[in-house]
């Protein structure tokens, strides 16, 4: 089921605890995602990107604004989001991990097995993630994220705690869960390169009360390579749109 | 599906219960506690010796003693009386610590209504509620178990209200996103990420409501380890005294090594534990 995501005049400010100083993180943001489309938002630090997750997420609320995520069924849409950090029950095994989220959503239970075979861990069902290194534990978010069949993605720097080679092969498995079933994403990323790599659009954010400094389309279709010299291009224009 | 990523893994699954070294194994468990008790009852042995006086048996007196109680039938219905109302008065105390505990963790308005109540309980001597409950409830189940609950309580309310507000909030988060309901919540997340807390809360409970049953036992109960000790103390019994008090030992002993630390090794069992 296709799900657009929209976000329209979106106000949210902070107070900082040390000074009692408000600071407005986005104000009159406006973003729309449309259906099956994975849109990456970059941006330097305070720029607002994790405040936007949260507030799609339903983790803090806007002051002012909307955010409309609507299924064209009228059902209640599914959402899941992959964290900086696998934020995973270390007392339970990986398959258990998996399973809380599938029984959360109501999704029977063999798509678990499933999840635990696309992410490649099937053998590792049975053990706690203190047994798994960093790059199996976010597979494990991974197939956490997708079992429930979201309709909607969120990637909070999903990679970034990982060393470059295991981010890579990670990239590579997202790009293969994308392709094989395309939700509506939003990707918020540091890394221009990822970017690049995994969304259809590249929105750009400035420092200070957030604007959009840049909107870029990806034009280059899927499977692609991290060698794709058009990659590389967008690469530069992103990097040089934040410098 | 095959994945791109599937060399990621560097480890496997641990496997467990590997027989090598199981003696070995034992002997780190059962040694260092044996050697302990060993060498206090050899000191103690010294000082009997050394001082020579009735108001300090000897181990064998006091072993005899504890042979004696035990042989006529007068030890087990005791410990088992004394155990029936902690067992009674701790669960009352471990139920309203576990409510008011997370309440306090999660409410900063809960905090501020139950800590004047906590802090009270904290600093009224046990033999205080001991006395209160004797004249309140009189020779009554309820006596133990009141008395016991309200000694216990509100430290471990406070244990527990530090576990909550130790619990990851990134964990959370993630529960809220993934709409896990509130009893998936309480029993995979709450539950399992307290159970240190709730175990050395329960520790320390228990370690107070025995130290309160005896006192209730001695003022207002016809039975039970605290009534003996009262019984052996009157007659100036003092090998006696020693002996019900050895029985105390044994009893927290087996619950500590039995129930405690078996309970503990399950809930920890996930840990990764260092190699240095």
């Amino acid at each position: 089921m296709s799900v657009a995501l929209t976000l329209e005049r979106i106000d949210k400010t902070f107070v900082r605890p040390e000074s009692g100083a408000r600071e407005a993180v986005l104000r009159n943001f406006n973003l729309r995602v449309a259906p099956g489309e994975l849109v990456a938002v970059i941006g330097p630090s305070g720029s607002g990107k994790s405040t936007l997750l949260n507030l799609i997420a339903g983790l803090t609320l806007p002051d002012a604004g909307t955010i409309d995520v609507r299924r064209t069924d009228g059902a209640t849409p599914r959402l899941s989001v992959v964290f900086q950090q696998p934020r995973l029950l270390d007392w339970l095994d990986v398959e258990t991990n998996v399973q809380l989220a599938a029984d959360a959503a109501g999704v029977p239970r063999d798509a678990v097995a499933r999840a635990l075979e696309d992410v490649g861990l099937t053998a590792y069902a049975k053990a706690f993630p203190s047994m798994l290194s960093g790059g199996q534990r976010q597979r494990v978010a991974v197939a956490r994220a997708f079992v429930i069949e979201p309709d909607i993605v969120l990637f909070d720097e999903p990679f970034s705690a990982l060393d470059e080679i295991t981010a890579r092969k990670l990239r590579l498995l997202t790009q293969e869960l994308w392709q094989t079933r395309p939700r509506t994403g939003i990707l918020v990323t540091h890394n221009t390169q990822e970017a690049a790599f995994l969304a259809d659009r590249v929105v750009t954010l400035g420092s200070g009360a957030t604007r959009v400094v840049s909107d870029i389309a990806i034009d280059v279709t899927r499977p692609r390579s991290a060698e794709d010299l058009r990659l590389f291009e967008i690469h530069r224009r992103l990097l040089a749109g934040l410098t | 599906m095959t994945t791109a990523a599937d060399d990621i893994g560097l480890t496997r699954p641990a496997r467990s219960g590997r027989a090598t070294g199981a003696g070995r194994a034992l002997w780190a468990a059962v040694g260092p506690p044996a050697i302990c008790v060993v060498l206090g009852a050899a000191l103690w042995q010294v000082m009997a010796v050394a001082l020579h006086s009735p108001l300090v048996p000897g181990v064998p007196e006091i072993g005899a003693e504890f042979a004696r109680i035990a042989s006529n039938g007068l030890l087990l219905p005791q410990i088992a009386a004394t155990l029936e109302r902690v067992a009674l008065g701790f669960a009352l105390a471990f139920a309203l610590a576990l409510g008011a505990g997370l309440a306090m963790g999660r409410s900063s308005l809960a905090r501020r209504f139950l800590e004047p109540a906590v802090l009270i309980g904290l600093t009224v001597p046990g033999l205080v509620w001991a006395l209160l409950c004797v004249i309140w409830f009189g020779v009554s189940l309820a006596n133990p178990i009141v008395a016991v609950a309200l000694s216990a309580a509100p430290a471990m309310a406070l244990t527990v209200a530090q576990g909550v507000r130790a619990v990851d909030a990134d964990l959370i988060e993630m529960a809220h996103v993934f709409r896990f309901s509130r009893a998936v919540k309480l029993r995979r997340l709450w539950l399992p990420a307290l159970a240190p807390y709730l175990l050395s809360g329960a520790r320390f409970g228990l370690s107070l409501s025995w130290k309160v049953i005896v006192l209730v036992e001695i003022f207002g109960m016809s039975s039970g380890v605290g009534y003996q000790l009262n019984s052996a103390f009157s007659s100036q019994n003092v090998a006696a005294v020693l002996a019900w008090t050895l029985s105390f030992g044994v009893v927290m002993a087996i619950l500590e090594y039995g129930v405690l630390q078996s309970l503990e090794r399950y809930f920890t069992r996930w840990r990764r534990e260092s190699r240095v």
